[in-house]
């Protein structure tokens, strides 16, 4: 499979920084320690994912800007948009649901394809695009992205495998993606749902009870949108994995990423 | 004073000031939990969206939000109030039958006393997070997404175009998903579920990968990819710029919610790794050697709706150190005061309603031709 | 301006060479018509002008190609921007903005032009091809006329010395063909740009060429010369090239103008003469009715798109099916189908009401190839397709592939349907809905993007279908086919039947949907070379 989007070491350490960051802007009710208690912390968990927000969409620039650094090719820069209004489409046309997302399995298969690279950038752009066509760019936006981005990065980052074993790879993985996916967002505001001891975010508490309560709350809640998401995508990966896979394979040879360019003299005669 | 710093003369306002505005009054909005502050917001928001919105389809989103806020209200009201164990006062509205639950779900009860506080604490909670999403509801309906996009910096433009090309061929993506499915029946099928996806969306996949080939060759022919010669020197600053900049943010994040160093000393880690990274931002933009095409102009009008937007948020954040009564209800039950200050703030965000430009008349619509255009 | 020095071009993993020994020189200022059958090689020779071949598309050049004195080799195809500008055959293809105006500025957005050199040239642009009221328009909302006239905008605004154009009037009707050509030759005329297209529809164009250059594909070295001389021996030739090789006219006329001047003597020789037109039986249509409209009136939203329509479609009949773009010929085929349901009136395919019928019990009574063929294809290969097919409308394992056999001969079974030629493709699409054995066969829009010899090919098979006992009805722009193969001939306009008979009766006269033939030996009723020269032969 082909590389389209080159990380190098420098891009590759600004998406671990940028991604650290954002985990913890993510993961903030787990990490957040203070030795205030009562209404003022909560009045400060109030103001810190609104914070998160103002900064996250700054580091998604940046990491996109380093890897857009050394020039990205036309052929990949249209076969991106195209993937992205496919997915786009997909969302328009499909289930309107929202914890469905039809797009999903796409970009599972697209970062398998083309490389992790690839697939980060996909997910960024595939939401932000689809977030602009439905016209609904909101402040949970800079976290889906990077949800999304890592989702295809990892796609591209699984062992190589040919035939049914790579569609069951994949498969596996979009299950895990989809329901991951879906833990992860569920962190945004969680902090929201106040209700009873067992369940809802303490502040100040440590992070071993507070992944505990985390995890009850989404078990209670959210696994009635996350489970059905993630069995969708590996469904679809499943039976259109292989047909999927073949046509970028097709298109690939088409665009003659890597084809080799020559020049001859003319033979005498 | 330029043509373009004259309020009256239709055109479209650029996409940035609408959405500083918009995040100023989200600001305004996440100080107070005053219900009658946070629906004079919405009133605000809901006035100038109406006053100055344009014809295009995404300038609906406004509508979407305001049902997705009020959705949310629902939601936090059942989960609070209905489900919730936490004591939340003596006013009891009605008693709803109790289901015993197993003791490791010890935070929920279902049924139970419902109490007015714990109704009114939700909706006040509810509503505050509704009107922070209608404010971004309004930038959304306001700014158009392309005009944005055109005025990335230049070290996104890349991003910007692959987006740019993804809004222009999803809808024809969509067209052509509608031809394809009418011509599953021209083979006698009708097909569902995930059949459908198969027969249905592999043409569209295949269809779409085939034009990009096509579209990538014509951007290669119209210059697209024409970099200037930058020199290493600069690329290796950039890189360590946006490389400090980022661990920067990423120790100050960490420090600052851990409190494993002087809050201060945090958020300046935080601040300055911003400033660092966004540096390394915009220095890369040197390498692309374009032009733009008439691109939308930051004049007065832009600087009065952002001013707006400033102040909203300026004013009640000062009134909040104060201490102003009113903006911080000290009991769900009590009658909810108007303080002056911010609601002059408040007032001072529908300055957009005659400050921003009024749109161009709309162009006169082409007579329907052949409704099947391939 | 332009030229090409024994250039060969051999693609990757490509068993021979695409383009074999092209050398010509196309001087400043000229229009250069490159002809030649469908994949022979046409394309590979305009993508290698501005550099595409061999750098975007892999493979070896040999030779040398240089345009305006930059040589390719060093210049990749944005270096050469600002000198060559290329618009493809799908101008939505290439959009890369939303409204007509960012559109003609992106080239120089690219350039780094200044801002007011750019505002300029846009203004001179959008007068220049006439788009100054649509300016603002999205480009989805433009007429196919429009659209390629924008994409021809979008590529000249740079100032380009060569314009190239790969089939731009194909998908377009004769209206818009000719808005389309009368701004070609403006800019060559008065704006001194290099054009040099490629075209199937070659009647249209021959005319205003200075130079032809011919790809014969597999044999021959690519030729190039005047028009006249060319034209003389050129495998592929307009109805009005054929007609003087016909009657031996010197020099060769290449218009209808041309032409009628010197058909002085061929008129007095056909004078009296009853053209007999292949194919046709003689006396009323006597066959079962295989389709019947009455007073059909279809609605989208607003628009009517058919006001009280009635027709009635006879076995052994060829219907075609004409009118300007809107006039609603596709919709009347759609509800003829079922894919449009009408608000009043009565229609009915072989007595089954098409709305009201089972897909699967539909296809066995009427059957669309639509205006895109690819949209029935959703195979990756052709023999998954053929195998779908039957599965699909549960006949006998092998119809289908047996069908394409004799329809499109020397189809590799494991070519991918997307990859095929668009003549092909359209035989794959046909196969496939012949499975059914339909008696009344619908065929929107057939001909674009097909050259003579697929025309020719589909002609052919219409006329053994209906030998056959078949009906077909088809919507089409192409005057010369309607020519051909069709009985009878329906104009729709606005919804309505505006002419409904015999064909010859109906084009004969008429400015717009007359042929080259009729043209040139009006008043005689002839309307191609073949009735021509049945009656020359029967004369002599």
């Amino acid at each position: 499979m082909n590389r389209l989007v080159g990380v190098r070491p420098r891009s590759a350490t600004a998406i671990l920084l940028a991604s650290a960051a954002g985990l913890f802007a993510f993961g903030w009710p787990l990490l957040y320690q203070t030795d205030q208690a009562g209404a003022a912390a909560i009045g400060h968990t109030s103001d810190a994912p609104w914070l998160f927000v103002l900064l996250l969409p700054l580091l998604v620039a940046v990491v996109l800007a380093e890897l857009s650094e050394g020039g990205i090719d036309a052929k990949v820069i249209a076969l991106l948009g195209m993937l992205a209004a496919v997915g786009a489409a997909l969302r328009a046309l499909g289930p309107g649901t929202a914890g469905l997302e039809p797009g999903f399995f796409l970009l599972v298969l697209a970062g398998r394809a083309f490389g992790a690279g690839f697939g980060f950038v996909l997910g960024a752009v595939s939401l932000l695009s689809g977030a602009m066509v439905s016209g609904g760019v909101g402040p949970w936006m800079p976290f889906q992205m990077f949800a999304c981005a890592w989702v295809g990065c990892l796609a591209g980052l699984l062992p190589r495998a040919t035939g049914w074993a790579e569609t069951t790879m994949l498969s596996a993985y979009s299950l895990v993606a989809g329901i991951g996916y879906g833990m992860v967002m569920n962190l945004w505001f969680w902090p929201y749902a106040t209700f009873g001891g067992a369940l809802s975010f303490v502040p100040g508490d440590s992070l071993e009870e507070n992944l505990h309560r985390y995890f009850l709350f989404f078990i209670a809640t959210s696994l009635g949108w996350d489970v059905p998401r993630g069995i969708l995508c590996a469904l679809m990966v499943a039976t259109l994995g292989r047909p999927v896979l073949a046509a970028f394979r097709r298109t690939a040879r088409k665009a003659a990423f890597d084809t080799p360019v020559g020049f001859t003299e003319a033979p005498r005669g | 004073m330029r043509a373009v710093d004259n309020p009256t003369l239709p055109r479209a306002l650029h996409p940035g000031a609408w959405w500083l505005w918009a995040i100023g009054l989200a600001v305004a909005a996440s100080r107070t939990r005053n219900p009658v502050l946070l629906i004079l917001l919405l009133a605000v928001t809901g006035f100038v969206v109406s006053a100055r919105r344009s014809d295009a389809p995404w300038a609906n989103s406004y509508a979407a939000f305001l049902r997705l806020g009020l959705v949310l209200i629902g939601v936090r009201v059942v989960l609070q109030a209905l489900l919730s164990t936490r004591s939340q006062g003596s006013h009891v509205l009605f008693i709803l039958p109790e289901v015993p639950l197993p003791d490791w779900a010890s935070g929920v009860k279902l049924g139970g006393e419902v109490t007015a506080e714990a109704v009114l604490t939700a909706v006040y909670d509810g509503l505050q997070l509704a009107t922070m999403l209608c404010c971004i509801g309004a930038a959304n309906a306001l700014a158009s997404p392309r005009r944005l996009l055109k005025s990335l910096p230049g070290a996104l433009y890349e991003v910007g175009v692959a987006c740019v090309v993804a809004l222009t061929f999803a809808p024809q993506l969509v067209t052509d998903a509608r031809r394809i499915r009418a011509a599953r029946r021209l083979r006698g099928r009708t097909n569902r579920g995930l059949q459908a996806l198969r027969t249905t969306g592999m043409p569209i996949l295949e269809g779409a990968l085939d034009r990009s080939v096509e579209l990538a060759a014509a951007m290669d022919s119209r210059g697209y990819g024409r970099t200037g010669h930058v020199p290493q020197l600069q690329r290796r600053i950039t890189g360590a710029l946006v490389l400090l900049g980022l661990f920067g943010v990423a120790l100050g994040v960490y420090t600052l919610l851990t409190d494993a160093m002087d809050p201060l000393a945090a958020v300046g880690a935080l601040a300055g790794g911003l400033l660092v990274s966004f540096a390394g931002l915009l220095a890369g933009h040197r390498r692309v050697a374009r032009s733009r095409y008439r691109p939308d102009p930051w004049a007065l009008p832009e600087w009065l709706v952002t001013a707006s937007g400033a102040v909203a948020a300026g004013l009640t954040v000062i009134a909040a150190y104060a201490g102003v009564e009113g903006l911080v209800l000290p009991g769900p039950l009590t009658v909810p005061g108007v303080p002056l200050l911010p609601v002059v703030a408040i007032l001072v965000g529908l300055l957009p309603a005659v400050a921003a430009p009024p749109l161009a008349p709309p162009v006169q619509a082409p007579r329907r031709t052949e409704v099947a255009v391939p | 301006m332009i030229e090409f020095d024994r250039v060969s071009v051999t693609y990757d993993g490509a068993p021979g060479p695409a383009l074999r020994e092209a050398t010509f020189t196309v001087p400043e200022g000229e229009l250069a018509l490159v002809i030649g059958r469908t994949g022979s090689g046409k394309s590979t020779l305009l993508r290698a002008i501005n550099g595409l071949v061999p750098h975007f598309t892999g493979g070896t050049l040999s030779g040398r190609v240089t345009v305006s004195g930059r040589d390719t080799r060093e210049y990749r195809p944005r270096d050469l921007a600002d000198v060559v500008g290329i618009v493809g055959q799908d101008p939505m293809a290439g959009f890369v903005t939303d409204t007509v105006e960012d559109e003609l500025a992106y080239t120089m957005e690219s350039l780094g032009i200044a801002p007011d050199v750019m505002r300029r040239r846009v203004e001179e642009t959008l007068d220049l091809l006439g788009l100054a009221d649509v300016r603002d328009r999205p480009l989805t909302a433009l007429s196919g006329g429009q659209r390629q006239r924008t994409a021809i905008g979008a590529a000249l605004t740079p100032h380009p010395a060569v314009l190239v154009l790969d089939e731009p009037t194909s998908a377009l009707d004769p209206g818009a063909a000719e808005e389309v050509l009368a701004a070609l030759q403006r800019l060559v005329h008065d704006l001194g740009v290099t054009v040099v297209m490629a075209e199937h529809r070659l009647e249209r164009v021959v005319q205003y060429a200075d130079r032809v250059i011919e790809v014969p594909g597999g044999s021959g070295p690519v030729q190039s010369g005047e028009p006249v001389r060319l034209m003389a021996t050129a495998p592929v030739a307009p109805p009005v090239v054929q007609l003087g090789r016909l009657a031996g006219w010197s020099p060769l006329p290449l218009s209808v103008r041309d032409a009628r001047r010197a058909a002085g003597a061929l008129r007095t020789r056909l004078d009296g003469a009853v053209p007999l037109r292949a194919g046709m039986s003689t006396g009323t249509s006597t066959g079962t009715s295989l389709a019947r409209c009455r007073d059909l009136v279809v609605r989208y939203d607003r628009t009517v798109a058919l006001r009280g329509v009635t027709l009635e479609v006879t076995a052994g009949e060829v219907v075609a099916l004409m009118g300007r773009n809107g006039a609603g010929k596709s919709t009347l085929l759609n509800a003829l189908v079922g894919l449009v349901t009408p608000v009043s009136g009565a229609v009915d395919a072989s007595g089954l009401t098409p709305v009201r019928t089972r897909p699967k019990d539909l296809v066995k009574a009427v059957g669309l190839v639509p205006q895109e063929p690819a949209d029935l294809l959703y195979a990756a290969t052709v023999r998954d397709e053929c195998a779908q097919a039957d599965a699909d409308f549960r006949v006998a394992d092998g119809t289908c592939r047996a069908l394409l056999a004799r329809l499109a001969p020397g189809i590799d079974d494991d070519t991918h349907p997307r990859d095929l030629s668009e003549g092909q493709r359209l035989c794959l699409a046909l196969a496939v809905v012949l499975c059914g054995a339909p008696p009344l066969l619908l065929l929107d829009e057939p001909t674009r993007g097909l050259d003579y010899g697929a025309k020719q090919r589909l002609v052919e098979i219409l006329r053994e279908l209906t030998a056959a006992g078949h009906a077909v009805l088809l919507s089409t722009h192409d005057v010369e086919l309607v020519a051909e193969v069709a009985t009878r001939v329906v104009v729709l306009a606005d919804g309505e039947v505006v002419a409904d008979g015999e064909t010859t009766a109906v084009v004969a006269g008429s400015p717009a949907f007359a042929p080259q033939v009729a043209k040139i030996l009006a008043p005689l009723p002839f309307l191609t070379v073949g009735e021509v020269a049945a009656a020359l032969g029967e004369a002599s």
